[in-house]
């Protein structure tokens, strides 16, 4: 139970990390294209703000999103459990597309996340959501090969 | 040594709740009617009585007795729905003879609205009514989701109208963009012509006369300095007043003072050279909504001071302006009444009128303590 409570906190803290990092790109992004200069020490500045302030919203999100999507995802790999690493990663990316749509839903704004107003972004953060999936079933379910210890 | 320490002492005290509390005591609120559904603008009728909004799509009519009566209105594809529906009516400055009336409003669709501002009569014959409807303005383009209207209007001394509009939010890159209407200030004649002085009359949105606004909240102009004051909402933070000067950036969202719902950064800076800052910042945020000049003499030590009713703050803040011209809070009000506030309007009594938001609000009326 403890190793699944840590695989998923882990997952859940790398794609907050990733996806917080992805967000500020679509920002910056957007004010360099109305002609703004951004020098990296500001863009890292803004990575760093934003790590600190951004990613406790993108983990209630993905904490909402993955507590109902991995279970399905258990309960598919019950029965393709060769599939189960995709399952979970699909489950992730569903899972994680799924909560932007309903939260927009409910908030007053129209887009809660910024890089959510494209497609492009949308997918680039939903694809947090695999990469979810892909953590916490490494760690909660590795390969035997994946445990190997390296020949030195 | 000890007079400079209690006059900061003073100095210290007026911005403490506390001493608010006891400069309230000049002043009493009360209540003229309640039973308003998310009321949003007053007018003062030069006959006596208020024509008040509701942005659910009301148009009211109330007697200085508080006896609250429908005025009939039909506005074309009124689009009502979270932050979209009736917002503004203004008397305009020949209302006396021609009984014209400006009402700014959302109008088309979930997929497809913006703000609209219709001219309109109301016949001085009972029951009052809005009739001979003529669109003189809607906001371009035509965008999805119910957010971000603006929706404030004044008069300035040339007889033409500014209309405050807001960004959509989704669209708040649109704000530098000269070539529509989302997140500027746009000016009008009365019956909808572009004025041949507007700043951007070689864009593809001629009628604009400052930009770069979030969403602005709060429009008035003061005729003894002749300026126009601005409020508008930042995001998480960042709520501004301004001095809205023709054909200037106000920078959303190159430049803001606060950061996105989500804690993201909208963007790093807050101030860049060309573009204009805040005389005065909000943050966190207090969700100034209407803003009046008070140029009565009925609430002593006010005139010439700015009025701002806040939503998230629940009060009603006063600005002076001091010897060097800035805008210093000099009072809050209405902190213990707790309710959001929408509007604050001067009536022609010089007694200074609040609309409350919610869907049994009510109207105040503000007066100097000891005269009925």
């Amino acid at each position: 139970m403890l190793r699944t409570i840590l695989a998923f906190i882990i997952a859940i803290i790398a794609a907050a990390l990733v996806a917080s990092v992805i967000q500020t790109q679509f920002n910056l992004a957007a004010l360099s294209e109305l002609t703004l200069d951004i020098d990296i020490n500001t863009r890292i500045s803004t990575i760093i703000h934003d790590i600190i302030h951004f990613s406790p919203t993108i983990a209630v999100i993905l904490l909402a999103a993955l507590l109902i999507a991995f279970p399905v995802a258990y309960f598919l790999a019950q029965r393709w459990p060769s599939y189960e690493r995709w399952l979970f990663m699909a489950a992730g990316g569903v899972g994680l597309a799924v909560a932007f749509s309903v939260v927009d839903a409910l908030v007053p704004m129209p887009t809660l996340i910024a890089a959510n107003r494209t497609l492009f972004g949308f997918v680039l953060m939903s694809l947090t959501g695999v990469l979810a999936g892909w953590v916490f079933d490494r760690l909660w379910n590795p390969r035997r090969y994946e445990l190997k210890e390296p020949v030195a | 040594m000890k007079t400079v320490v209690t006059a900061a002492l003073l100095s210290l005290l007026t911005v403490l709740p506390g001493h608010a509390q006891v400069a309230e005591n000049n002043y009493q609120a009360e209540e003229v009617v309640t039973g308003l559904h998310y009321p949003w603008s007053i007018a003062s009728l030069p006959e006596g009585g208020w024509l008040v909004t509701e942005r659910s799509g009301g148009l009211k009519h109330v007697t200085a007795a508080g006896v609250v009566t429908a005025v009939a209105a039909e506005f074309p594809d009124l689009y009502v729905e979270s932050q979209a529906g009736l917002f503004e009516l203004q008397l305009t400055p020949d209302f006396d003879n021609t009984r014209a009336v400006v009402v700014s409003y959302a109008c088309g669709t979930g997929d497809a609205n913006n703000t609209c501002v219709v001219r309109g009569i109301i016949p001085e014959d009972r029951p009052y009514r809005l009739t001979d409807l003529q669109m003189i303005f809607t906001a371009q383009p035509k965008k999805a989701g119910a957010s971000h209207y603006g929706g404030r209007m004044t008069w300035l001394a040339d007889g033409t109208l500014l209309i405050g509009l807001g960004d959509g939010f989704d669209y708040r890159e649109q704000a530098q963009n000269l070539d529509n209407h989302l997140g500027t200030i746009v000016r009008i004649h009365a019956d909808g012509r572009v004025p041949d002085d507007n700043p951007y009359l070689h864009k593809q949105a001629p009628e604009i006369y400052s930009y770069g606004h979030r969403n602005v909240q709060g429009l008035v102009y003061d005729p003894v300095r002749d300026a126009v004051w601005q409020h508008e909402h930042g995001p998480r933070g960042g709520d501004e007043l301004n001095k809205i000067i023709a054909g200037k950036n106000y920078g959303w969202p190159l430049v803001s003072y606060g950061i996105d719902y989500s804690g993201a950064r909208v963007t790093p800076f807050d101030d860049l050279p060309g573009l204009v800052s805040p005389l005065y910042h909000w943050t966190p945020s207090l969700a100034p909504a209407g803003l009046a000049l008070y140029s009565g003499h009925a609430l002593e030590g006010w005139h010439g001071d700015l009025l701002v009713a806040h939503l998230v703050g629940r009060r009603l803040q006063r600005f002076s302006q001091d010897a060097s011209g800035e805008w210093q809070l000099t009072e809050e009000l209405l902190n213990e009444y707790g309710a959001r506030l929408r509007a604050v309007h001067v009536g022609r009594d010089g007694a200074v009128y609040v609309l409350t938001d919610s869907d049994n609000a009510a109207l105040l009326r503000i007066t100097q303590k000891g005269t009925d």
